[in-house]
């Protein structure tokens, strides 16, 4: 079995929608709290919960909002972009060029379509050989040049389908005129129908979606110029179809209305190729007959066709180089009072940020767990079950102020298998995390040292009730006492639970249900600094008037697995 | 100097370095390190693949101009890591480039790395492969039993995993102080002290 690592889950209050639905105004922490425990007051969270895992966080994952005073989540934050750059080449792109060139970097960078490993730009140093060339678009010359993409990884190269490049610049140009001939935007625009041989005619779906997009919207404009759909591609109201049809819905008079029922129009469906319609190949037979030719080697995984670019490559000789896909910086703001609560510098090279509210920084204390006397030797680390075992649980305070911790346990873990859980200290205070002054650090640290030798000296340390079992500089450790259940499927077991006297659930151990994992309430309680920026009244105050916050949550804390005796 | 070798498994420099004494250290003259830097034992440095000096200057030129493998400060060299120079043809002849790593990295025990750059803060797990020529920007934390393929870039706050490697994630943002490695440098040595809570 996999070792394990103890860990600890932070639940988002956003699971909880109430919360988060809640405007800015009302939502002082301390009202918040008393409803979220007045809600929570029948059931304790119950980490197996299906949806619990939808809301359980490592602590680095979370962030702090100082203005709601709330845990924010990757999945509760809204994102906006502040930078977007190529992973690779590491330029920066514009989003006007976003929008053009799409989103992938243009440039030269590549990934290899075997492999995802990045391409080099390689020169041909043997004139190439005549080695049967499957050629996709049979219409263009091979250049006599000799510049290859090669991974490094796989030893793919780009002549295993035929491609090879004038120039080692521009390979991302070079490689859409290779590919979709001279010009793919031409047969897009100009609207003449006499396609002379349209299987020459590129099949990207970026140009047929912009060729179905086009001739639909010029049917809709005919068929109704004053309600046409004009206005969907881009959602705006900048257009003045669009809004001629809005004031249409919306004002009595059903004028329109009227008229568009006295002219019963006809949509036609896009049938030629111009207009983006393309009639599926289910003429097979040069799949089967290259399938038979090369085996199922030269067919594809599922994961290389995903990859690609454009969709329906079956064969390893219709792999195309994939462009990279482009990357973002972002920035976070919070859901309810749309405050940014993170920024990264703008610059792809500067790895600082203007702002960071991690809630490990900010206002969650960090919860290390180890077991109190690690049993000598004994290389599963498994616990044994109704054998009571101890643990330490280290929280380590971010804040420059003291914290009152709070903690609550259900008496049992909740699921199948009911461990037992006492924690012999659910209250204490954290002293404030001193100044990191480095040099401060180290004087201080070695003070502690001296006490804690001190503490060893005075013999067997028993872990008692109410008692903190050690205590640093903005450090505590408690200690948590565990009876770990039984995982045998026996009814009349006591740490087997049968939900609301229903029949007993005896199918097989789930995925993980060894796991003991303890549900805990945190609440922190501590004074800080008034914060200045919500309303004009805190700011005529005294300056280092103190203000109570509080902070609730739930965590799922995993101790260890069961040992299935 | 015996004498000192019944003291301790390290060798603790002015600066700071930390070097094992059964570390392997080939071609010393060709590697800088920063200070504050960890080598543990069977760590491998390949100082001796240094730059070809060119054809032009004599073969015993002054050493340290040609510098093969640079090393920042807080730097953590695992057991069994392997750091070697790239090399590759370049102007008609084959070469070795240097390899530089910043501040804060960690070397994962078995692991090869032949990069041309690795940033700081950068956390590069067990048994790891880093391709010839690869750059690693800062923050970027590699997983155990990645293979990063040659010159392979990974930009900044890039999780990386898998053979070849990708970016399968990014560093959180409350996770920045745990590639910070102060505390882990102050728990080997000859006179280690436990990790702080």
């Amino acid at each position: 079995m996999a070792s394990f690592t103890p860990y600890t889950y932070i639940q988002c209050p956003c699971h909880d929608s109430t919360v988060q639905g809640r405007t800015a105004d009302d939502a002082s922490p301390t009202v918040s709290h008393e409803l979220n425990e007045d809600d929570d007051d029948g059931h304790a969270f119950d980490p197996r919960a299906q949806r619990s895992i939808f809301s359980l966080y490592p602590l680095e994952y979370l962030l702090y909002c100082d203005v709601c005073h709330q845990i924010r989540c990757p999945r509760c934050v809204s994102e906006e972009l502040v930078t977007i750059y190529c992973p690779s080449c590491l330029f920066e792109v514009g989003s006007s060029s976003l929008k053009t060139e799409g989103n992938r970097c243009t440039r030269s960078c590549f990934q290899c379509p075997i492999c995802i490993g990045p391409l080099a730009v390689q020169a041909l140093e043997s004139p190439p050989e005549s080695a049967p060339v499957l050629s996709e678009g049979a219409g263009t010359p091979i250049p006599s040049a000799s510049w290859v993409l090669t991974c490094s990884y796989c030893h793919w190269n780009s002549s295993e389908i035929g491609v090879k490049f004038d120039k080692p610049q521009g390979i991302f140009a070079q490689l859409q005129k290779l590919r979709y001939g001279e010009d793919q935007s031409k047969h897009v625009i100009s609207g003449d129908s006499s396609p002379t041989k349209p299987e020459s005619i590129p099949d990207t779906s970026k140009a047929r979606f912009a060729a179905l997009k086009s001739f639909y919207g010029s049917q809709t404009v005919n068929a109704n110029p004053s309600a046409g759909l004009s206005g969907l591609g881009d959602y705006g109201l900048n257009s003045p179809g669009a809004l001629t049809r809005i004031m249409s819905i919306y004002s009595g008079n059903n004028m329109n209305g009227l008229k568009q029922k006295n002219k019963p129009t006809i949509m036609r469906e896009a049938d030629s190729h111009n207009e983006g319609f393309r009639l599926t190949d289910l003429d097979e037979s040069s799949a089967i007959s290259q399938l038979r030719r090369d085996g199922m080697d030269g067919t594809i995984t599922s994961a290389q066709a995903k990859v690609q670019v454009e969709e329906g490559a079956q064969f390893a000789d219709q792999l195309w180089p994939i462009p990279y896909l482009l990357r973002t910086k972002r920035s976070k703001r919070c859901p309810v009072c749309r405050h940014i609560i993170s920024k990264p510098e703008p610059k792809v090279s500067n790895t600082r940020w203007r702002i960071r509210l991690a809630a490990n920084n900010n206002a969650i204390p960090t919860i290390s767990i180890k077991p109190l006397n690690p049993p000598p030797g004994s290389g599963s680390g498994l616990l044994r079950p109704m054998r009571p075992a101890q643990f330490l649980l280290t929280f380590k305070n971010p804040l420059f102020d003291d914290v009152k911790v709070t903690l609550a346990t259900p008496a049992t873990t909740p699921g199948r298998f009911a461990s037992r859980v006492t924690v012999l200290c659910p209250e204490f205070s954290i002293d404030a995390n001193p100044d990191n002054d480095m040099y401060l650090d180290d004087v201080l640290k070695d003070g502690e040292k001296e006490r804690q030798r001190q503490r060893g000296d005075e013999g067997i340390h028993q872990a008692e009730a109410g008692k903190i079992w050690e205590r640093g500089r903005n450090w505590v450790s408690i200690v948590v006492e565990v009876v770990p259940a039984s995982l045998r499927l026996d009814p009349s077991s006591v740490s087997f639970r049968t939900e609301g006297g229903s029949e007993p659930d005896l199918s097989t151990l789930r995925e993980d249900e060894d796991i003991l994992e303890i549900p805990m309430f945190v609440r922190l309680e501590w004074e800080s600094e008034a914060s200045h920026d919500q309303v004009g009244a805190t700011i005529s105050r005294e300056k280092d008037a103190r203000e109570k916050r509080e902070l609730a949550y739930w965590c799922a804390i995993g101790i260890g697995r069961i040992s299935q005796e | 100097m015996s004498r000192k070798q019944v003291k301790g498994e390290y060798i603790e420099t002015d600066t700071g370095n930390k070097v094992a004494r059964k570390a392997v250290l080939v071609g010393t003259q060709h590697i800088m390190l920063g200070g504050k830097t960890v080598i543990q034992a069977d760590a491998m440095i390949r100082g001796d693949l240094a730059r070809t000096s060119q054809p032009s200057s004599a073969p015993g030129a002054a050493p340290g101009s040609t510098t093969a493998v640079a090393i920042g400060r807080y730097c953590f060299l695992s057991k069994g890591c392997c750091l070697r120079p790239p090399g590759r043809i370049y102007k008609g002849s084959f070469t070795y480039l240097p390899l530089r790593l910043g501040d804060h990295v960690f070397v994962g025990e078995g692991t090869v790395v032949q990069a041309a750059t690795i940033g700081s803060h950068v956390h590069i797990g067990q048994n790891v492969v880093i391709g010839e020529f690869a750059i690693i920007k800062d923050y970027v934390r590699v997983l155990d039993g990645a293979v990063v393929p040659p010159n392979m870039v990974i930009p900044s706050f890039s999780i990386v995993a898998g053979q070849p490697a990708r970016v399968v994630g990014e560093v959180p943002e409350g996770g920045h102080e745990a590639f910070e490695l102060r505390e882990l440098y102050k728990t080997v040595g000859n006179n280690p002290q436990p990790l702080p809570v």
